[in-house]
């Protein structure tokens, strides 16, 4: 038969309490054996696993590789980032000739260029992609595993910029899995992952960028759906077919 | 380098150790040990820009448990996980390491190969608030968020896990309380 007691005095021995439970305890541990046994026995096994147990050290070689890894990531990073084409007008003559009908149509041209080109290669549609599938390679599918949505949406309350909206749809045969953090467009994005049949389906959601959204896409045999619902805009990525990635954009409209 | 790298080299890189050795208790070899830290680092670099505070050791060791348990599961979906008695000490948990003079060195291994099986055969939801605690000398408050289970239930496998070890500790020592140096 354990002491009550013996959980706080644990929480002593670790310097888990305050001064004033540590005085309660300690007078307890007068007149408790046990207690005074249990106090000795953690200091021994915590000298013993402190001297016995070899300090390792991440090896030379995992260092390097390590390092390799994140140069690449590095790259990958800074290539993918999106920049403005940039205006190769010489300015000088501009505002030095007259503002001749040619002119003024070549800067509507350029303008036209700068307002749309973003548009035909969204570098949203590729960094959802990407997402999508850095997530199906490397075991980085999900950070918090859980078919329920209690623990998914409170998880991303301390782990994102955003709380999208989070269920189950199992018996539509769109299984909940969990959720994960994803950097995207400058922010933490929330990713909810679902399982449908053999495909997994990411559902990422970010604060509504005020640029627009893109069109629906389909990038590499992966589809992606767009929509907006309160202040969030929302992408689904899947390879499923893309009736199925509606059904689920259908039902997370729905709720 | 950019700024961003050169930031998680300063802030999350002087975590490694921890995470190797966190690592060396959760993965079955030195070298599933090297994939989870190299799975888990570029993890947390992706997810740099989310990380809040100033607990990185907590949020790096966080990442890493599960990039291990997203690993077994999908491992136990392809059904490749050994039976758990086919996994104790000898196959690579054992963290030996070396010492200069062979004589004491071999006593020595006697007694870290005889703690680190003893620990190595709790359940592995008492073996990782154990170490967290005595080797990583983290307190309950980051125990609990790097297992994701609450407070209470943090001190309830760590007294769990220090009553089984000290016992079978004890058996091993032919029942004779050892003193500990």
């Amino acid at each position: 038969m354990q002491c009550a007691e013996s959980l706080r005095v644990q929480a002593y021995f670790d310097d888990e309490v305050d001064s004033v439970t540590a005085t309660g305890i300690e007078q307890h541990m007068e007149h408790c054996a046990e207690c005074r046994a249990l106090l000795q026995d953690l200091g021994e096994l915590r000298a013993a696993m402190q001297q016995e147990l070899p300090r390792v050290h991440a090896p030379a070689a995992l260092r390097a590789r390590l390092s390799r890894a994140l140069d690449q990531e590095t790259t990958a990073r800074s290539s993918k980032r999106f920049t403005w084409p940039r205006l190769r007008m010489p300015l000088q003559p501009f505002w030095a000739g007259t503002f001749s009908g040619g002119v003024a149509t070549a800067a509507v041209a350029i303008l036209a260029f700068v307002i749309w080109a973003p548009r035909l290669s969204n570098p949203l549609v590729d960094d959802l992609v990407g997402a999508h599938l850095r997530s199906l390679m490397a075991d980085h599918l999900i950070d918090v595993v859980s078919t329920d949505k209690h623990t998914v949406k409170p998880w991303f309350a301390g782990h994102t910029d955003v709380s999208p909206v989070v269920a189950d749809f199992e018996p539509q045969g769109y299984r909940l899995v969990g959720g994960r953090a994803d950097y995207l467009d400058h922010q933490r994005a929330a990713v909810v992952v679902y399982q449908h049949g053999p495909h997994v389906i990411n559902v990422f959601s970010w604060a509504d960028s005020q640029r627009g959204l893109p069109a629906n896409a389909t990038r590499n045999g992966y589809h992606l759906i767009f929509w907006k619902s309160g202040d969030l805009e929302y992408c689904a990525v899947s390879d499923t077919a893309p009736d199925e990635l509606l059904g689920l954009v259908r039902l997370l409209q729905g709720l | 380098m950019d700024d961003r790298r050169r930031r998680f080299d300063a802030q999350v890189m002087p975590h490694l150790d921890a995470a190797y050795r966190f690592a060396r208790w959760l993965a079955r070899s030195p070298d599933d040990a090297d994939d989870l830290v190299q799975e888990a680092i570029l993890r947390a670099f992706r997810g740099f820009d989310a990380l809040r505070g100033s607990d990185v050791k907590a949020w790096l060791l966080t990442i890493l448990r599960n990039c291990h348990l997203t690993a077994l599961k999908q491992e136990q979906r392809r059904g490749l996980v050994p039976l758990p008695e086919e996994h104790d000490a000898q196959d690579g948990r054992v963290l030996i390491a070396s010492t200069p003079d062979p004589e004491s060195a071999s006593i020595q291994r006697d007694e870290q190969r005889t703690l680190e099986r003893l620990i190595s055969g709790l359940p592995d939801d008492h073996r990782e608030v154990l170490i967290l605690r005595e080797i990583e000398d983290m307190d309950y408050r980051e125990i609990a968020a790097v297992t994701n289970v609450p407070l209470g239930t943090v001190m309830s496998r760590l007294a769990r896990a220090r009553s089984a070890l000290k016992k079978q500790w004890l058996r091993h020592n032919d029942g004779v309380p050892r003193a500990v140096r």
